[in-house]
């Protein structure tokens, strides 16, 4: 095993030591206290999961699922299969767009639905903790149920929810791990108890191998995992699925009992302040992989024989590590500085009467090398946003990028037309459909998205004067380039007709696009600089519309041969 | 080994056994709030004199208010955005009558004026009112003080919270501070659990107790299990920050559970119960050493309990073993491995213990980190102080220079400014989080460093503000908004802090956007009541910082914003007028003597007219 190097920062895994915090807390009790006392109770819905809303004080409200006792019993593992539940897509991510869920566990979910949505309307009212728990199939529908409420939850609701279960099923194949949502779920399973393990193929047969077997099923969440020795909590889905497998082995085939998590939860709350049969020798040298090596024994889990890389683990901890709020604060300094290097580049350039567009093309600048280290290190910085957001979930995605959407909008129209002055100037052609990176086409797609966003705030809602420094559509000049080569076809001696007609049709189209985007003050004024690509193009067009004795006009050429553009983007009242 | 208990928290070993006794005498003392006694030492010129007080058993004088009757406490205080200190309120109602009600100040300050030191001393429920003593005087010291008051506890209830004692620690008076714990006593760790039933059984087993109606009461039971799961609750909580914890659930969960407040301070000299002493500073490390040396072992749970109620009684005997033997470890190196078998700790324990070492040495890692950053932040703000001259020399301020963005420098200015944004953002984030030395916000060079930086810089902030027109977007760019950047706010109260001056009150480097933010209410506006005593707030403000040399005296230039907004005033809305056209004009001529004497512009001085 690979030991962690001598200058490197030791590191601690606080998996058992979370998992003590909530077994002495009492929450866990307070979450499964009703759960017996409603599978006593007299059966109030036509379902095999009844459910019970409890207010143990005024601050806190308790939702409990539980199935009914035989069904605990006898839980008929039918229903195994997962179909697609399109009522819970705003949980789709990129990796797994369509949403599945565990057939029985959406039976029974369905058959409750009615009375739930009351019920969510009812908690959206309340104010306070909110806890959802349940056991077993209960705790599928508490997770299902939860999801409900916080795809629902607005800035408005002031209940703070937190979904507890107890052995209850993976419910389906959609994974929460770059979710935020994914930290209000706490799944406690017992390595004695089967159900957990109910849907996965490997299932009660399964040997231990050394690799968990592939399943569509999902763990989320975090999970107290629990022995008789003690108890540990991961969020590694790989991890969770593992101990899954090997606590199935273990349990057997054969029947299967009933665990009673009352009596674990005791016996897990007398080992927490228990030293334990050993006491401490020497030092750790190594921490982090020592303390988790002790945590995964105390479940049951042999690292060696169940094939666990701890380096792995380790390199992943240090990786999250080194991601702190101080490191944030100075990286987002370095965004704006490399903007504010950006927008001074443009202005440099209007001085010498230039697009910096066109002086970056043309490499007019000492400095345009930096120019490109800086639009490297941007571009960095939003691929990786842009791939934070698509690994959350759909909904929480768009809540996500609304806080920096307008800062994307402003780099998108300020970067994408140098990446479009590189591409030409190594002699590319068609930008948008062989040159654009997917970065921004989905940056775009987004705007278009908000900008249809009724409800949201317009994109451009806030500040106007953006429009007047930067063109809107930041492929502008790859339009105007492709204008460029259309009129040199036009007039090239060796086109054909078809070729001609064919330029001639793009001209014409280029022509109306402009002028849509000149009505709509829509175009940075500097694109009217003598020098700009855009007027090179025009200059082209007009010679050859003069030469064809072609005297073609539209808005656009009545627009610049009228010298209008002098006036563009001037105040009103000027 | 060579150590002894009295020279690592530096008293004379010969005090504390007297002081013990005294101690737990005063606590059943039924007359008197508290005891003296003057204490020889051999070989030392000093004499000492101990004031013990009297403690009581009431659950009311415990928890005024359950669960776990804390309250804020003013006077000691974060300087980040963490607030205010909290204590238990019923100790600090218990200290307040004794301050009020008897000859504590008096004795106190007879016993200093006679050159002695003055340890304050309590036992158990005593301890908090000994702390509170300690603290009294510290924050009052008397003229002639030689030394500075001590405090011993014995077996005290913890009292203060995490901001507690980080303010202790950044003042430096932590070491002053010495308690001393058995390693079983219950009565250290009530205080991480919440009020209840149990608490009040054992309170009324010690008030039976020490009442002396009955000597051997009949033990409470049952209750190890539940005030010890609740502290273990609350060491487990604290070993995942010093883990590293990044599961989001923990905030989660946080949220759903209530953890008592108290954090151990000062220094802590645990006795293992077989001769031996350790001495412990680490405050993190105190909590878990607190918590797991009293864990279960192989043995029965009712002989520890039974145990956790007798060693609350025994630290007398326990202690003249001690000092007897005077076998001492000191922890403050980091764990020990000769100490495990002592304290009986487990293996999870040691990797608790490792992380709280491992804590605290990245917070040094911080520290130094910041020290390395300094020469950057020097470099940035040196092109800042050439930046301010150049424009000078334009007769345009820096600020006026910056929110007009014309020229290069203004750029080159507006570059540095982010950059030091950068560096002192993730100093700030830093300070949130606790992750550098407790004393870092005292130390004079983050002060001089962090006050330059603000009154040269913030003004850019200011101007970059106004430049925007983001007072639309968030309100004014006032001293405590969510306009004004954390890192200005948080280096202002450092110097505030550092010459105890009123939090808010040295707000200089904010003056822009105060004239910004009156041009613009006053444009909206008119001159209200209101606005007028702002604007008589400004001049008065800009004398008295001109005057002492706060702010620089270039807002003064002919053409600034203020000086252009300042001359457009009506003059029935000025109350300053001769004073400020006198400081306008002083600083027009010395620019003009300086044109003709160097050719170049250096620094104004206003001597020199």
């Amino acid at each position: 095993m690979k030991r962690r190097r001598m200058n490197q920062v030791p590191l601690f895994s606080s998996a058992g030591e979370l998992a003590n915090m909530l077994v002495t807390s009492n929450l866990i009790d307070a979450a499964w206290a009703k759960i017996p006392e409603l599978q006593r109770g007299q059966s109030a819905f036509p379902s095999s999961v009844q459910t019970m809303v409890d207010h143990p004080t005024p601050n806190r409200t308790i939702v409990v699922f539980a199935p009914l006792p035989d069904s605990t019993q006898y839980p008929l593992p039918v229903g195994g299969d997962l179909v697609p539940y399109l009522d819970f897509d705003f949980l789709g991510t990129k990796e797994c767009p369509s949403v599945s869920i565990n057939r029985a566990a959406l039976t029974i979910f369905e058959s409750l639905k009615n009375h739930l949505s009351r019920l969510k309307t009812e908690l959206n009212k309340r104010e306070g903790q909110l806890i959802i728990t349940g056991h077993s199939l209960g705790g599928s529908i508490a997770s299902l149920f939860t999801l409900y409420l916080l795809s629902n939850m607005d800035k408005e609701s002031k209940y703070r929810p937190i979904c507890i279960t107890f052995g209850s099923p993976l419910i389906g194949n959609f994974g929460l791990q770059h979710s935020h949502w994914n930290s209000f779920f706490l799944h406690l399973v017992s390595d004695k108890d089967p159900l957990p393990t109910l849907f996965l193929p490997s299932g009660r047969s399964a040997t231990t191998s050394s690799h968990s077997q592939a399943t569509a099923y999902k763990p989320f969440g975090t999970y107290l995992l629990c022995s008789e020795l003690g108890c540990a909590c991961f969020d590694d889905p790989d991890l969770i699925l593992k101990f899954l497998t090997v606590a199935s082995s273990e349990v057997g085939g054969g029947l299967l009992q009933v665990v009673d998590y009352g009596e674990i939860l005791r016996n897990l709350k007398n080992r927490a302040i228990c030293k334990g049969p050993q006491l401490a020798g020497e030092r750790f040298a190594y921490p982090f992989s020592d303390g988790i090596v002790m945590e995964l024994k105390t479940i049951g889990i042999d690292p060696a024989k169940h094939n666990i890389d701890t380096t792995r683990m380790e390199a992943e901890a240090r990786t999250l590590a080194k991601k702190t709020k101080a490191s944030d604060a100075k990286e987002l300094n370095d965004i704006k500085k490399y903007m504010v290097m950006l927008e001074w580049y443009k202005k440099k350039s209007k001085e010498a009467n230039k697009c910096y567009y066109d002086c970056f093309k043309n490499g007019d600048f000492q400095r345009d090398v930096r120019i490109e280290e800086f639009m490297g290190q941007l571009t960095t910085y939003w691929e990786d946003m842009v791939a934070q957001a698509e690994r959350k979930p759909q909904k929480e995605g768009v809540s996500f990028r609304t806080g920096w959407f307008q800062s994307a909008t402003t780099f998108r129209r300020m970067v994408e037309p140098l990446d479009i002055a590189i591409f030409y100037r190594d002699g590319g052609r068609d930008y948008i459909n062989n040159g654009r990176s997917p970065l921004y086409k989905l940056l775009e797609k987004l705007y278009e998205e908000a900008a249809k966003n009724p409800t949201g705030e317009g994109p451009d809602s806030k500040n106007k004067k953006v429009s007047v420094l930067l063109t809107d559509d930041s492929c502008f000049w790859a339009h105007v380039e492709d204008a460029v080569l259309s009129c040199q076809s036009l007039n090239h001696a060796n086109s054909t007709p078809e070729q001609r007609e064919s330029s001639r049709k793009n001209l014409v189209k280029f022509g109306e696009y402009v002028m849509k985007q000149i009505e709509n003050f829509a175009v940075s004024p500097e694109i009217f600089l003598e020098q700009s690509s855009f007027m090179k193009w025009w200059r082209m067009y007009e010679a050859s519309i003069d030469a064809f004795g072609n005297f073609y006009t539209s808005p656009l050429v009545n627009f610049m041969k009228s010298h209008k553009y002098d006036c563009y983007g001037l105040p009103e009242e000027a | 080994m060579g150590e002894t208990v009295g020279k690592l928290i530096g008293l004379n070993d010969e005090v504390i056994i007297p002081t013990a006794s005294l101690a737990m005498e005063a606590h059943n003392s039924p007359s008197k709030p508290f005891l003296m006694k003057k204490i020889k030492i051999r070989h030392d010129h000093l004499s000492v004199v101990v004031l013990a007080f009297r403690g009581s058993m009431l659950p009311n004088d415990w928890f005024g208010q359950p669960p776990f009757g804390e309250r804020k406490f003013r006077s000691l205080t974060s300087l980040n955005d963490g607030g205010d200190a909290v204590i238990n309120g019923s100790f600090f109602q218990r200290f307040n009558t004794v301050l009020d009600q008897s000859s504590l100040v008096k004795e106190v300050k007879k016993a200093i004026a006679k050159e002695k030191q003055v340890i304050f001393s309590g036992y158990s429920s005593a301890g908090p009112i000994a702390i509170l003593a300690t603290l009294y005087f510290l924050e009052n010291p008397e003229p002639n003080q030689i030394l500075p008051p001590r405090c011993l506890t014995f077996g005290s209830p913890l009292f203060g919270d995490r901001i507690f004692g980080h303010a202790l620690r950044r003042e430096g008076w932590s070491d002053y501070f010495t308690h001393f714990v058995m390693k079983y006593d219950i009565i250290p760790r009530i205080m991480l659990s919440p009020s209840s039933t149990e608490h009040e059984q054992i309170l009324n087993y010690f008030k039976s107790k020490f009442d002396g109606k009955n000597i051997n009461p009949a033990l409470p039971s049952g209750f190890y299990l539940t005030v010890m799961g609740n502290a273990s609750s609350v060491a487990s909580y604290e070993a995942c920050h010093l883990m590293g914890c990044r599961n989001p659930s923990l905030d989660i969960i946080k949220s759903f559970i209530e953890l008592s407040p108290y954090r151990p301070s000062g220094t802590y000299v645990f006795c293992t119960g077989n001769g031996n002493l350790v001495v412990v500073k680490n405050p993190n490390a105190v909590l878990q050493i607190l918590i797991h040396c009293a864990e279960l072992g192989e043995s029965d749970t009712a002989e520890v309990e039974k145990r956790s109620l007798d060693e609350h009684s025994a630290y007398l005997s326990e202690l003249k073993e001690c000092l007897g033997i005077q076998a001492v470890v000191s922890l403050n190196g980091g764990p020990a491995t000769a100490t495990w078998n002592d304290l009986g700790l487990s293996p999870k324990a040691m990797l608790c213990l490792q992380s709280a070492e491992e804590f605290e040495n990245g917070r040094s890692r911080n520290q130094d980190q910041i020290r390395k950053n300094k020469g950057k932040i020097e470099v940035e703000l040196g092109k800042m102080r050439k930046y301010k001259e150049n424009s000078e020399i334009r007769r345009v301020g820096y600020y006026d220079s910056f929110k007009l963005q014309n020229e290069d420098d203004d750029f080159h200015a507006n570059v540095s400014r982010l950059e030091l944004a950068g560096i002192w953002d993730e100093i700030e984030e830093m300070l949130k989080e606790f992750e550098v030395p407790d004393d870092f916000e005292r130390k004079k060079e983050f002060i001089d460093i962090g006050t330059e930086y603000r009154r040269l810089v913030e003004p850019l902030d200011i101007a970059n503000f106004y430049r925007h027109s983001k007072d639309k977007e968030t309100g004014a760019y006032m001293i405590i908004s969510k306009a004004r950047p954390d890192r200005y706010l948080f280096i202002q109260r450092w110097l505030e802090h550092h010459e105890k001056k009123p939090f808010g009150s040295l707000s200089e480097s904010c003056f822009w956007g105060e004239v910004e933010q009156l041009c613009i209410d006053i444009k909206k506006r008119g001159y209200l009541q209101q606005i007028e005593e702002r604007i008589q707030q400004v001049e008065r403000n800009l004398i008295a910082w001109i005057g002492d040399r706060s702010l620089d005296d270039d807002v003064l230039l002919e053409n600034s914003t203020f000086v252009k907004w300042w001359r457009h005033l009506p003059p029935q809305h000025k109350s300053e007028s001769d004073r400020i056209e006198k400081l306008i004009g002083e600083r027009e001529s010395c620019w003009s003597i300086n044109q003709i004497r160097t050719g170049i512009i250096w620094h104004c001085d206003r001597t020199v007219t």
